[in-house]
């Protein structure tokens, strides 16, 4: 396939949960071609159009001296991360400026974002996705509803190719013939079997919030344990949050520290934390110094401990 | 508001900030419901935020060990114990087989690769490969990058293993294996290159003459046109051709070659051509009535062109070439498809103010300038004033814009009268006051024309914006009259916009405005290898009501 050397990449529409339950990438060979993320659907990305709640920017500096802010955006189906440094635009980091002052005097900012996928693997193989801002703007809630149902039809368009697919023999050659991309089979081969009922469920609820109704779209909260109970398991009654994800980490620090993820999940499944108190406390945990970040969404035990 | 309706999450964030009021958190998550649609689990962590005490900013740091990736260019550089081979490579042959390995039936594929893919004529070693994957996006023909592949050693050859861990990444796809060549094939599916077997009917063949261009004397040739029912499609044959308009051929090994974008057959002494039987195969007249072509699909070389066109426009323009005085009319034209330009190297057969003139165009050329293509008629007998055009009378064709799919303006022709609609994903800086050349209308850099060098500047407005649509990307100039009318500005209160807020902060303004949204532009598209880029002089963002379009999809996915 030849293509213009120059030739612009598309943005396609995602949404977070996609974007970032990705872990296959592929780049070509050349020092200026350009790199893609390929989702579970086989979405082959290099640019994307993400939206949602702005819940976190903050300024960091690098090792290398330089400042950069990394921040997370939330939509329906979960968080997109991204940073914004020296890299970008004036106008981009004046934005990021702009709005974490704003953030920080608690104002919620719900933004639009174009943006450049990246992804990142570590020497142990695994794989994380996150955004390069290019353009953003702050939206009102008519906006951010047309972009969802946007990014809705778009994922089922993806869902239905991946449906299809199954019927194709996984070759390039047969894929072809049926007008599928060669970036499914990609996927298919990488991802092995792909249950699309989390995605389903994911566009049902963000149907719900584009209409409006907020009611429908809104989950209990998850079971919460009280300080009272005993420790679902290990014995350890009354450990606080913060002893449990210290521990935690130190548990599963190979070296490179543990991921954001990772963490959650087991904040929510052995310890019975809230999803979003785990979240918070890592934050504080972070800027106590108790914990570290050494790579955005990797934690560590910090220095201080 | 209620403030039970968010009790458990209230709970939740006083159980972290206990200090906090109650009726602020449950007032904090009804307005992230009720302004941004955020239900309560999601706006969950920034309600927190807000109630938790001022945080700083930690540094971080951080370092990336190497993995133990041997990359090579070469299978020279290769040795027998060499494991996690990263390299790039030519699959030469391909093939896949069952074999029976403990126990368990598995598909294996073995074949042999050459390295040195990218460099022609060089010198490349070959080994063969097996891979274990297998891997399905090896095919023969492609060239890729093998990651994490094994060398092995047997009996003093080596080979290369792609184990099941390996990645395999395609850098530039396999080509096609050719047609088997006595198969015939649609017209329509002919590719731009390669040899081919058609059967067609003979719509048109004229002997011309190819002068060689070193002076050295001509050679007579024969031009013509074939047609099935799926398209037409030129023909040059350099030997003798004499089969009769209407016959219906077999023609093997016959050369397709692009001329600009247009494919044509070539016939030499290799081509057999036979004259075919088949009753079924459509007739003259239909094939002729079908060949017909569209403004749209109208392409830079083409020739032997047939089209009902109306005539919107014409002047005639002299010149002087050779000092003799020459002429052509000039104008435009158009279908209920597009609108192009039109050129005639004749009298007009009608008169000039008879305007819009419908005619049928017999036998003409196309050529294309600034990728707007133009019907050149030689002769004004190819063309037939038509006393009213073959679609409804009444269609205003001299503003028409036929609306098309980003997709397919992204993949040619260039074309005017376009109509489109696509997700703004970028408003470029250097939109807002321009200055442009006095002589060309360049956009000045620094007062400075690239063709024209200094220059004082006339002033002028435009937004540069990039529109995409499911994977179709579009660059698009909007003009001085439709960027006020989209922004909703006059000249002066956009100067006085960007006395107040700085260019950035304009170019910000119209993000805050556009950014994410559907547009729809209208105007005329310059496709080239560039990508697509439309000059649009008409400009407006898509307003969709939410709600609506949720129950729209809801029925359309049986969500009911």
């Amino acid at each position: 396939m030849e293509r213009a050397r120059i030739s612009r990449q598309p943005a396609h529409l995602l949404l977070a949960s996609e974007f970032g339950s990705a872990t296959l990438n592929e780049k070509g060979s050349g020092e200026y071609d350009p790199s893609f993320v390929i989702t579970k659907l086989g979405a082959k990305v290099n640019r994307i159009v993400a939206a949602g709640l702005l819940e976190r920017l903050e300024q960091r500096e690098t090792s290398g001296g330089s400042s950069l802010y990394q921040g997370q955006l939330r939509d329906p189906t979960g968080l997109h991360y991204f940073s914004i440094g020296e890299y970008n635009s004036e106008m981009m980091q004046e934005l990021a400026h702009q709005w974490s002052e704003r953030l920080d005097d608690g104002e919620p900012l719900l933004v639009m974002m174009t943006s450049k996928t990246r992804w990142y693997q570590t020497d142990e193989g695994a794989v994380y996705t996150s955004l390069r801002p290019e353009e953003a703007c702050v939206v009102n809630r008519e906006v951010y509803a047309n972009w969802l149902l946007d990014a809705c039809e778009a994922t089922m368009e993806r869902m239905n190719r991946f449906a299809s697919s199954m019927e194709v023999e996984p070759t390039l050659d047969a894929y072809a013939r049926a007008g599928l991309p060669a970036s499914l089979l990609a996927a298919k081969n990488h991802y092995g079997e792909v249950d699309l009922e989390p995605f389903k469920l994911n566009l049902m609820q963000a149907l719900d919030i584009a209409e409006g109704r907020i009611e429908a779209a809104t989950t209990p909260p998850p079971v919460m344990r009280l300080s009272d109970e005993g420790a679902v398991e290990g014995g350890d009654g009354g450990q606080d949050l913060e002893a449990f994800l210290l521990k935690a980490v130190g548990q599963r620090d190979q070296g490179d520290g543990v991921t954001l993820d990772a963490l959650l999940k087991v904040a929510v499944s052995n310890g019975g934390f809230v999803r979003e108190v785990a979240e918070a406390k890592l934050d504080d945990m972070l800027d106590a110094g108790t914990l570290d970040e050494p790579r955005f969404g990797w934690f560590r035990v910090g220095a201080t401990n | 508001m209620s403030t039970e309706k968010y009790a458990d999450y209230v709970q939740a964030v006083l159980k972290e900030c206990p200090d906090a009021d109650e009726g602020e958190i449950a007032e904090a998550f009804a307005k992230y419901e009720n302004e941004f649609y955020i239900p309560p689990q999601d706006a969950m962590r920034s309600v927190l935020r807000r109630f938790q005490s001022g945080t700083s900013p930690a540094t971080t740091g951080g370092s990336t060990a190497t993995r133990q990736v041997k990359k090579v260019a070469g299978l020279s550089e290769l040795s027998a114990t060499d494991r996690d081979v990263e390299i790039e490579v030519a699959i030469v042959t391909h093939n896949v087989r069952d074999q029976l390995i403990r126990g368990e039936e598995k598909q294996i594929a073995f074949g042999m690769l050459e390295d040195n893919p990218w460099e022609e004529n060089g010198q490349r070693t070959r080994w063969d490969y097996k891979d274990w994957g297998p891997h399905a996006n090896l095919a023969a023909g492609s060239i890729v990058r093998i990651e994490g592949a094994s060398v092995n050693e047997y009996n003093g050859k080596m080979s290369l293993n792609i184990n099941q861990s390996a990645r395999v990444v395609v850098l530039k796809e396999g080509v096609a294996t050719p047609v088997a060549s006595n198969d015939p094939i649609d017209i329509s599916a002919i590719p731009k290159e390669g040899y081919i077997c058609v059967v067609g009917r003979v719509l048109a063949s004229r002997p011309d003459v190819i002068h060689r261009k070193d002076g050295s004397g001509s050679i007579d040739v024969v031009r013509g046109r074939l047609a099935d029912d799926t398209g037409t499609i030129g023909f040059l044959s350099w030997e003798p051709f004499d089969h009769e308009v209407g016959t219906l051929l077999k023609i093997d090994g016959a050369q397709v070659k692009s001329f600009r974008d247009t494919p044509e057959l070539n016939f030499g002494r290799t081509t057999r051509i036979e004259v075919y039987h088949d009753a079924n195969f459509a007739d003259l007249d239909t094939l002729n009535e079908k060949s017909l072509t569209s403004v749209s699909a109208l392409r830079d070389g083409s020739r032997d062109v047939d089209a009902v066109v109306q005539i919107t426009e014409i002047a005639k323009r002299t010149f002087n070439r050779d000092g003799e005085e020459k002429f052509l009319w000039s104008g435009q034209i158009a279908d209920p498809t597009g609108r192009c330009r039109i050129s005639l190297w004749d009298d007009l057969p009608f008169k000039e103010t008879d305007l819009p003139v419908t005619v049928q165009i017999k036998g003409a050329r196309v050529r294309a300038w600034q990728g707007i293509p133009d019907i050149t008629v030689d002769n004004a007998e190819q063309m037939t004033v038509l006393e009213a055009p073959p679609w409804d009378a009444g269609m205003d064709l001299t503003n028409h814009a036929v609306e098309v799919d980003l997709a397919e303006v992204v993949a040619g022709p260039s074309r005017v009268g376009l109509k489109t609609s696509g997700m703004l994903v970028s408003v470029r800086e250097d939109s807002g006051f321009i200055m442009r050349c006095t002589e060309c209308r360049r956009v000045l850099r620094d007062g400075i024309c690239s063709d024209c060098g200094p220059n004082a500047g006339a002033e002028d407005i435009r937004m540069r914006l990039v529109v995409d649509l499911d994977g179709a990307t579009a660059a698009v100039l909007v003009n001085k009259e439709a960027t006020l009318a989209t922004l909703d500005l006059d000249v002066d209160a956009m100067r006085s916009k960007i006395d107040e807020i700085g260019e950035q902060g304009f170019v910000q303004h119209v993000r805050d405005q556009m950014l994410g949204r559907h547009l729809t532009v209208t105007g005329r598209s310059i496709v080239d290898e560039q990508g697509a880029m439309i000059l649009a002089d008409g400009c407006s963002m898509e307003v969709h009501d939410p709600q609506m379009r949720a129950s729209e999809l809801r029925a359309q996915w049986g969500w009911g």
